[in-house]
């Protein structure tokens, strides 16, 4: 039997039109994604081939695994402005392993993952038992993780891997590449999770309102220590993959990453005070970056124009995701 | 049907006109079409439930919500709808219950912000201002000095500044939403002369409120609202109190509070030396199935901290709390759920609620453990617990996904109140369980707690509101400085001289007292 919650009294009829003009202002941003690929695939024929929607994909997976590990914090309330540097810290481990234990695939993704975990965990360790802001802790372990990834390879890259590097990123199955299937594992998984788990409310609840959920039970320093380990974590795997693709480690890859991850988020709508946000926000928000990377490629746009260009549809997307909910609102 | 009244001083054009105003939100209408004017040196209360649209509709009339339909006239100009800017120029001006005050800055910063003094070369006055801050804020009797700093001052002086903020810039019309939720008695009989003051001056002035004895202290007119339909526009003197709690709940109130049942026998809740900070007095004390144990006392007296020390919010300095006989860990919440004791806290939005999330997550949080396997949370199981206790609460909701923060204050209050009931609960604590809460929905909230405490609960209850500790606790203390300075039993407590007495031990003055009581 249906027992749920008909019975409750003042709910009102609502017609078939504000049904679907409600649909269209809470999926705004599918709206906008759907204009931008339609812009593209008119004006470039190479745009809507399957080689170049793969070559997307390619591009979103090292980006999306950050991008869904800022979405935990930033939904804490919270930011973690170090991922960039900890891809690089992490790739650099990683390479270097290669470099001198041999050639396994498994000792660098071992390497990679204990490096984030590290980096994630003393970033989750001062927010959460020390109480010192994350823009600040984040701050810092930024500048130090950059530091040891120069350290690590003596402020050079390091070359001259072995071939198995390369597997991570390289090997296929079914057509896709290990990251992409990664990428399309973590956003279905992290969904789960955070929708229809205990861990996801708690999240939730605490990027809500911590003092509300920590008297509901919630343990606030454990989660929020978590958000920011799950995010290192996610950062070394990420780190992997780019040094992966190119069998190279180099100190300065993902530079600036933490600041496109930040904008997929929030242009997923997602609050940076916390509390609201989903994890298929930031897939859509991750998807229509990279979507215009690449359409702006196709398009022969000089690389600094493309920047210019980014940087104003990244704050109009968000103006109409501002403007879509206060109309919802009203 | 409103008639512009005249007095002896000939026809009056009316400082506030609203007109069919009708405003709906996410498909809810929230105002059915009200129409009302405010005559200058008059002074309306606005009445109803929470969630009868009062501050919806002053969101309304100062400029801050476009109306869907209807509109808004102020001393017989149009008010383009939806703007505050234009309301402000036209002499409307809203205290809201929230004070909009910056903390950080002095008294006389925030009286002057957004049209500072200047001297000839455009740099700030600072002594002029401070001057003239001095000036307003000795006219309206306070002796605040202008350059404290607004965070240090109590809520009623803070209130005061911002009234006198909104007057000093020409305010002909002044919006008071809830001004005496958050403010102490004395503070409010401050409040009820400076607001007739401001009518002798030919102010309009609209408040909401709750309590009957400010609609009879303060106003001329009363309005009353009723799911978003006004349902009474009458003069003060034309009717009686019972006439205006029954326009506001739309049926008779037979009896505020329920009958009382004897307390039972088995102790539940023990607390033994828990001393709440250092240097306070240990308190110690049983609370026996079906008991309801009233804490009276003044702010700051310490309700709340024992409150929060026995739950585990807050870690006591030493003592021990038991519940069934369990001892509970000392600061942490989680044990004390476990042992079956559960919170209503005094500050609703602040702690209890977490706004953002859907009445289906807020009930789940407390007892998230019986509605998962594994960490995985339940589809159906969940909804249907959680829609069943919600029902007995009579929530009003559209459905069990709307967010808080689309809630009225009492129902809210309901949600909090009863995500606990989806288990066995042992003890409940409850922290002013009535604040902000409407006469409707306060009956709902006294008849459950009655309800829940025959069922076998001990109850704890911290109230301001004396009526609250005298009607429904078996027993009740009176705390002072962080202890307990005097217990009360039920022949006490129907013993005509009570209130006096709590007064006395609260405030210290009693004549045989233990304690040092140099201030």
């Amino acid at each position: 039997m249906n027992t749920t919650i008909d019975t409750f009294p003042a709910l009102q009829r609502r017609d078939w039109k504000e049904l679907a003009s409600g649909f269209l202002i809470r999926h705004i941003m599918v709206v906008v994604m759907l204009l931008i690929v339609a812009f593209f695939a008119y004006r470039s024929a190479r745009f809507a081939t399957p080689d170049n929607l793969t070559n997307i994909l390619i591009a979103a997976a090292p980006f999306a695994l950050i991008a869904l590990g800022q979405t935990l914090v930033i939904l804490t309330g919270g930011i973690d402005l170090s991922v960039g540097s900890v891809m690089a810290a992490s790739a650099m481990a990683a390479a270097w392993t290669a470099k001198n234990a041999g050639d396994s695939p498994m000792l660098p993704l071992v390497a990679a993952v204990v490096t984030g975990l590290l980096a994630g965990s003393i970033n989750g360790l001062i927010v959460s038992k020390f109480e010192v802001p994350p823009f600040i802790t984040t701050l810092g372990m930024l500048t130090l993780a950059s530091g040891i990834a120069y350290v690590i390879g003596n402020g050079a890259p390091i070359n001259g891997l072995p071939a198995s590097f390369g597997s991570f990123a390289n090997t296929q199955i079914l057509g896709l590449t290990l990251p992409v299937i990664l990428m399309i594992i973590a956003i279905l998984s992290l969904a789960f999770v955070m929708k229809r788990t205990n861990y996801g409310l708690r999240v939730y609840a605490i990027g809500g309102n911590r003092l509300a959920a920590e008297i509901a039970g919630v343990r606030s320093r454990n989660i929020l220590f978590s958000v920011y380990a799950i995010s290192g974590v996610l950062a070394g795997l990420s780190g992997l993959m780019l040094a992966s693709r190119v069998i190279t480690g180099a100190p300065n890859l993902g530079q600036g990453y933490e600041l496109d991850a930040i904008a997929a988020v929030v242009i997923g709508g997602a609050s940076l005070m916390g509390g609201r946000g989903t994890v298929w926000g930031t897939a859509i928000g991750l998807l229509l970056i990279q979507t215009i990377n690449n359409g702006l490629d196709l398009l022969l746009v000089p690389a600094y124009w493309q920047n210019v260009i980014k940087g104003v549809i990244i704050v109009a997307a968000v103006g109409v995701d501002v403007w879509a909910a206060r109309r919802g609102r009203r | 049907m409103s008639t512009v009244q005249s007095d002896d001083r000939g026809p009056v054009v009316p400082m506030l006109e609203c007109s069919g105003i009708t405003m709906s939100f996410g498909g809810i209408p929230v105002l059915k079409g009200i129409t009302f004017t405010l005559e200058p040196g008059t002074v309306t209360a606005l009445a109803g439930e929470n969630g009868a649209g009062k501050s919806t509709l002053m969101k309304i009339a100062s400029g801050q919500y476009r109306p869907d339909g209807g509109q808004v006239q102020v001393r017989g100009q149009h008010l383009p709808s939806g703007n505050a800017q234009a309301a402000y120029s036209l002499g409307v001006a809203i205290v809201p219950q929230e004070l909009a005050s910056i903390p950080e800055m002095m008294v006389y910063e925030n009286l002057f912000i957004g049209r500072e003094l200047k001297n000839g070369i455009g740099i700030l006055d600072r002594r002029a201002m401070i001057k003239a801050a001095k000036g307003y804020l000795e006219e309206f009797g306070l002796e605040t000095d202008p350059k404290s700093r607004m965070k240090a001052l109590p809520v009623g002086v803070r209130q005061i500044i911002e009234i006198i903020k909104a007057t000093h810039r020409g305010a002909r019309v002044l919006l008071l939403d809830e001004p005496t939720s958050a403010i102490a008695e004395r503070e409010v009989a401050r409040l009820a002369g400076i607001v007739r003051s401001l009518r002798d001056q030919g102010v309009a002035i609209l408040f909401t409120t709750h309590k009957m004895e400010e609609i009879r202290a303060m106003a001329d007119r009363v309005l009353v609202l009723r799911d978003g339909n006004l349902v009474s526009d009458t003069p003060l003197a034309e009717i009686t109190d019972d006439g205006i709690v029954t326009a506001m709940i739309g049926r008779e109130l037979d009896q505020l509070f329920p009958d009382r049942p004897d307390a039972g026998t088995k102790s539940v809740l023990e607390v033994d030396s828990l001393v709440i900070a250092p240097g306070a007095e240990p308190v110690s004390f049983t609370v026996k199935s079906g008991e309801i144990l009233g804490l009276a006392g003044l702010v700051g007296a310490g309700r709340t901290e024992l409150i929060e020390c026995i739950y585990g919010i807050r870690k006591p300095v030493s003592g021990t709390v038991r519940v069934a006989g369990t001892m509970l860990k000392p600061g942490a919440p989680l044990s004390s759920i476990a042992r079956n004791l559960a919170i209503v806290p005094e500050d609703r939005k602040g702690a209890g609620a977490v706004l953002s999330m859907s009445v289906l997550d807020n009930a789940t949080l407390p007892r998230i453990a019986a509605f998962s396997k594994f960490g995985v949370l339940s589809g159906r199981q969940r909804r249907d617990a959680i829609g069943t206790v919600m029902k007995s609460m009579r929530l009003k909701s559209n459905g069990l996904d709307q967010h808080l923060d689309n809630l009225s204050g009492g129902n809210q209050q309901k949600v909090v109140f009863g995500r606990w009931l989806t288990g066995p609960v042992d003890a409940l604590l409850l922290d002013e369980p009535t604040r902000g809460v409407d006469v409707g929905a306060r009956s709902e909230i006294y008849r459950i707690i009655t309800e829940l405490s025959s069922a076998g609960m001990a109850v704890v209850m911290a109230s301001s509101d004396m009526p609250e500790i005298l009607s429904l606790s078996h027993r009740a203390f009176v705390m002072r400085e962080l202890g307990v300075v005097g217990e009360l039993d039920r022949a006490q407590l129907d013993s005509p001289t009570v209130q006096d007495t709590i007064f006395r031990l609260a405030s210290g003055q009693n004549a045989a007292p233990v304690k040092d009581t140099t201030p």
